[in-house]
Order: C-alpha cells, then structure tokens, then sequence
C-alpha cells in the first residue's frame, strides 16, 4: 500500500514552518498496512506511529531529505489525513479549527465573556509546545558497539 | 440547621402553595420529586451531609476572605482536623451575605435585610479571625502584612477574597470607583445617579434597581414609550445568568402593571450566545422570541452619557476574510465600532477583576486571579496555596454552586498535602446557574466542563419550572446558609 505525505520544514531560527511543496509516496509492507488501518481515525496517533518508526524515519533520510542529517521537519498530511492546522494556526482562523484546538487543549470558554481573540491567543501559547513534539529531527544513525567478552 | 429559620421558610413556601391551592405533597408529585430531595436529599443539588475523617495533621492555616468560600473551608476545615489552627482575615461585617438573592431584591421580591448576614455569627468554633484586609503577600517567607500592618505567617495559605466590580472603567462612571458586593457603596450608589442607572451586583446597588425600574414602569404604564436596556460584560463573570434574569423580572413586573407593551427590552450580550451550554442557549433564545425581547450579541459597554442618557457600546463583529491556502479555510476578520444607544433604564453588569493586592502580588497572575490547577485547586507555583471562589482562576466557577463543590476538594487536597500524602480530589467544573425567567419560573441550568447539562434532578432541565422557583425563593438559602456555612452541605 502506497502512503501520500506532505511535509513542512522547520525553521529554528525564525520560530516557522515553510510547504514542502512536493507529494512524497511511501510503500508500506503488509503489516504496516494493518497498523496504519488501526491507527488511521486516530490523528494524533497516527503522526506519532510514523514519527517513532524507524521505517519511516530510514525512509526520508534516503528518499526525501538524503544528507539532511540536523534538518528539522514536520508531517503536514498523511493521506490528507492534515496536521497542517499545528503549523499555520492564526487568531483569524475559522471556527472548526478553533473548536478543534479547544478540545485538544482542554480549552474551557467562559460561558459568556470570552473573545475569540481570548481563545486564540490561548490556542497559540498551547500550540508553541506542542508544535515541538510533532518536530521531526533527522539525527545520525547510532551504531552500537558490540565488545565480544574476553 | 436553623429549625426555626427552616419553619418559617417551610410556613412561608406553604403559603405561597396553597394560594395555588395545593400542598407541599401535591406539589411534589406535580415536580415528580421527593420532598426530601427539595429540602434536602441525595443529589448534586441537595444539602446532604457527607460523613467526614478526622486527620491529625497539624500546621497554621490562614484564610483569606470571609466570604462564603472562606467561611464555608473555614468550617469543613474544623469538622476534618483535629487539632485545627485556623485564621480568617475578613474586614467586612456582612460579608456572608447571600449574594444570589440580589437578583431577588432588585424586583422587589426580597429586601435587603432578607440576604444580610453578620459575618461574626457564622465563625465556626476554634476560629481566628482578624478583622482586616490583607494588602502583601510574601510567598515566598509564608508571610502576609494587612492593612493596620500585622505581619501573619502561615503553613497554608487559601485565598478566598472574591473579586471586584470595576465600575470605574466605564467611562463616564468613573467616580463609582471599585465595589464589593456587600458592605459600603455609597460613592457606587451615587456614581450611578437617579436617572435609570443601576446595577444588582452589589447588595445596596440592588436595591436601587428595584427604585429605579418601579419608576420606569411606572413611566411605560402611563403610555410613554420607555427602553430598558440590559448589558454584559467583556471580563470573566460572577453569575453570568444574572444580567438575563433580572432583565426577566423586570419583563414580569411590566406585565404584573399592564405596561409592557409600551416597554422595549434589549440585551447586549457581549460574546456570541446566550449560554456556553448548546441547550441551554437554544432553550434562552426560544424563550427571548417568546417574549418579545431584542438581543444584540458582541456588543460591551464601555462609556455612559449619564446627562444625555446614551449607552456607548464596543460593537463587534467578523466578517469572511480572505482563503488561506495553508489552513485550507477563510480566514474570519475581526471589526469592531462605537455604537451609541438611547436608553431609558440602564442596567449595567461591571467589568469583573481581581482585588489590586492579589493581581499585583506574586500569588496572582498576569490577569490578576490566583494561578491554580483547575482541579486541585492547588496554586500552580505555591504548593502550599490554594484558592476557592470568584478569585481562583478556573473557568466557569464564579457561582455559589461551584463553590459549593469547590471547597469540599479544596479541604480535602489540603488535609492530604498536611498529611504528605498525593492530592486526590478533582474539581471537575460543575456549577449551577437557576436561570429565573420570570416571577414564578425558573431553568435550572446545571452544566460542567463537559459543557452538557448536568440535571441533578429527574427533569428536563431545559424546562421552566415553578418548583424550581420555590427551590430558588425558599430552598437554596438555608442550604447556603446553614448547610455550607457549617461545613456540611
């Protein structure tokens, strides 16, 4: 089964994330794919499944981002699955996403006082940390050396 | 409990019942609950007595505020040490006063005396208290200075001030200054004049409203088209139903004089609905159409023109912005304008804030309330503070009702910190809001962070009720008073 990803590079610098314009196709065994219709209808999951997975993870390194060792990356979508609302969230987004973020942050509005400019501002401070756990860094492979006992 | 304030309140609700011509059993069934649960059962709303452990953990405590949250841990504080060492700084003598009833007094159901209460009676047995304000707060040292600068270290620290009303940021009220609910508000009282202004948030500035909307009744009866106009505020609230139900009461006086139709009555919500709780904003609006009110949502008060009487508003409003290729979605922009609007009578919900000792110490954060976990109650920084009631910064608590739910986990989570164990006991949001929508009815909207409605009764709670009413008029003080203030309900 093949897996449409679409990807956001990660600026350090500028605090910012940037399209990766390009569509990337990934092949999964069998396996895999029994995982991924587990996982599918889980959102979160579903990122944090291929962001732990070493098959994934050998994947860009080789295909997508090749010598790219420190490059800091996020999944924008996965399958149209979408993340991209963790990246380019804004006080002026519309309502679904502010109902999203309210849920996901465990954000109570005041039954009646609260502006959406209230609300945004908390989604944010939220999403300046959370953004950080979806960041994706390519490190060097760790090669394990193995003493034979004497 | 008071037995003989409960057989007058029980002789009081008879009347009421039999000029119905029905008794309190008939009236029962008709509610389809038990007597014992009106007065008093099993369930979220009742005054049920929970059994207590004595712990004999030991340390100074000292509270600050003597209102109901702090009066109320004061007490189930005392039922739940045995060696307790407790210390209320409340310089208010009526500062447990019952609040809700002010709705009541300001459409000449109650007066003012029927919701004053001396703080000094309901200090529990054991209890210090200083008769002072706390003005510095040194967490750090586990010390506060008051007023008259004693210098108080404590083990335990609860905060348990309450907030103010900041009538002093509308402009054109600005000589109002701050008030609290109860006590002195003579420079409010005088701020808002004689000329249709007033206010229920505090206890004397409701009795002022009821002066003020006899008068414009009075003024719609002898044919004169009059407008009644009804505001929120852009701040956190204490009671958010209360602007909405005393605009309820004085749609009932009108109709009682025969003047309503000559009366146009307008609320200005200041967010987007009637209510956070789907249901219930649908069952407001309904009951809105129903009476031929007019709502106008995002609109906050922010200027009165006292001699002109005209009510300035911030009127906000959004409009479909451009397509965000990233978000996949239009963005929605924001747009807001002053709004000037004639008025007739006035009734203003103030702008709700922290005390200035507790926003500008380092209990308080950047917006002023105390920094707690919303379900320890625990200060997020202060291990050793907790806060409780209209000051802690939790959402959606400012009522009776989350306090009342509030300070059984507070004790509970201060006893097993004192006791070095892990704190156990969750908050989780609950609160209660008996929605009065006319002289006779009430919703009983009941709801928590699941923002669903949380009935504690076998009802529709979308319903009005009479036998909410009675619950309202008769029941909830005695419970406030003698169930919570003794530590038990």
């Amino acid at each position: 089964m093949q897996i449409k990803f679409e990807l956001v590079t990660y600026d350090e610098v500028l605090d910012k994330f940037e399209l990766d314009e390009n569509i990337y196709l990934l092949e999964i065994d069998e396996e895999q794919e029994k995982t991924y219709n587990l996982l599918k209808n889980t959102d979160l999951h579903l990122y944090n499944w291929f962001k732990e997975s070493d098959f994934f993870i050998d994947w860009i390194k080789k295909e997508v981002y090749p010598s790219s060792i420190g490059k800091k990356f996020a999944i924008n979508s996965i399958n149209d699955i979408g993340f991209f609302r963790f990246y380019f969230f804004k006080v002026t987004s519309g309502d679904s996403h502010y109902d999203y973020f309210k849920k996901l942050f465990d954000i109570h509005e005041e039954s009646q006082w609260q502006d959406r400019e209230v609300v945004g501002e908390e989604i944010l401070k939220a999403l300046a940390l959370k953004k950080q756990e979806l960041i994706i860094e390519l490190k060097e492979d760790v090669i394990q050396e193995i003493t034979q006992p004497s | 409990m008071d037995n003989k304030y409960i057989d007058n309140m029980l002789v009081q609700m008879d009347k009421d019942l039999s000029s119905k011509g029905m008794s309190r059993r008939d009236a029962m069934k008709l509610a389809g609950v038990s007597a014992t649960l009106l007065m008093g059962g099993a369930t979220n709303a009742s005054a049920s007595t929970e059994a207590t452990t004595t712990s004999k953990a030991k340390g100074k405590i000292v509270i600050v505020g003597g209102g109901l949250a702090g009066m109320s841990t004061a007490a189930r504080l005392t039922l739940n040490l045995k060696n307790p060492d407790i210390t209320v700084i409340e310089p208010e003598k009526l500062s447990v006063s019952y609040q809700p009833g002010q709705t009541l007094i300001g459409a000449g159901i109650w007066d003012e005396d029927d919701i004053a209460y001396n703080r000094d009676d309901f200090v529990p047995d054991g209890v210090k208290l200083i008769e002072d304000r706390a003005i510095a707060f040194d967490p750090m040292n586990n010390k506060l200075t008051t007023a008259k600068g004693q210098v108080i270290s404590y083990d335990y620290l609860i905060v348990a001030t309450g907030l103010q009303l900041n009538f002093e940021a509308i402009k054109g009220l600005e000589s109002a200054g701050r008030a609290y609910s109860s006590g002195d508000n003579s420079k409010l009282l005088k701020a808002l004049g004689d000329n249709g202004i007033c206010s229920i948030y505090t206890a004397q500035g409701a009795t002022k409203t009821w002066e003020q909307m006899q008068k414009y009744i009075a003024q719609a009866k002898s044919g004169k088209k009059t407008k009644f106009i009804f505001t929120d505020t852009n701040t956190p609230i204490k009671c958010g139903g209360a602007p909405k139900k005393i605009m309820y009461l004085t749609n009932s006086r009108l109709k009682e004089e025969g003047a309503r139709k000559n009366a146009q009555l307008v609320f200005y919500p200041n967010g987007g609905k009637m209510f956070g709780v789907p249901e219930y904003h649908d069952a407001i609006v309904e009951q809105f159409k129903r009476e031929g009110f007019e709502w106008h949502y995002r609109h906050n008060l922010v200027e009165v023109d006292v001699e002109n009487k005209i009510a300035v508003f911030d009127s906000k409003w959004q409009e479909k912005g451009p397509w965000d290729p990233m978000m996949k979605d239009f963005e929605v922009i924001a747009k807001h304008e002053k709004l000037r609007v004639p008025y007739d009578f006035l009734h203003v919900t103030p702008p709700q804030i922290a005390p200035r000792e507790i926003g500008e110490s380092d209990i308080g954060s950047a917006a002023g309330w105390v920094p707690v976990n919303k379900e320890t109650l625990q200060h997020i920084k202060f291990k050793n503070i907790f806060a409780i009631g209209d000051i802690a910064q939790v959402p959606m608590g400012k009522t009776g009702g989350s306090v009342r739910k509030q300070y059984k986990v507070l004790v509970k989570n201060l006893v097993a910190l004192m006791e070095g164990k892990k704190l156990t006991a969750k908050y989780e949001g609950y609160t209660v809001c008996p929605l009065i929508t006319g002289i006779g009815t009430v919703m009983l909207a009941e709801f928590d962070w699941t923002v669903k409605p949380t009935p504690s009764f076998p009802l529709d709670p979308l319903v009005e009720r009479w036998i909410f009413w009675l619950m309202k008029v008769y029941a909830l003080k005695p419970m406030t008073m003698y169930g919570m203030l003794s530590g038990k309900a």
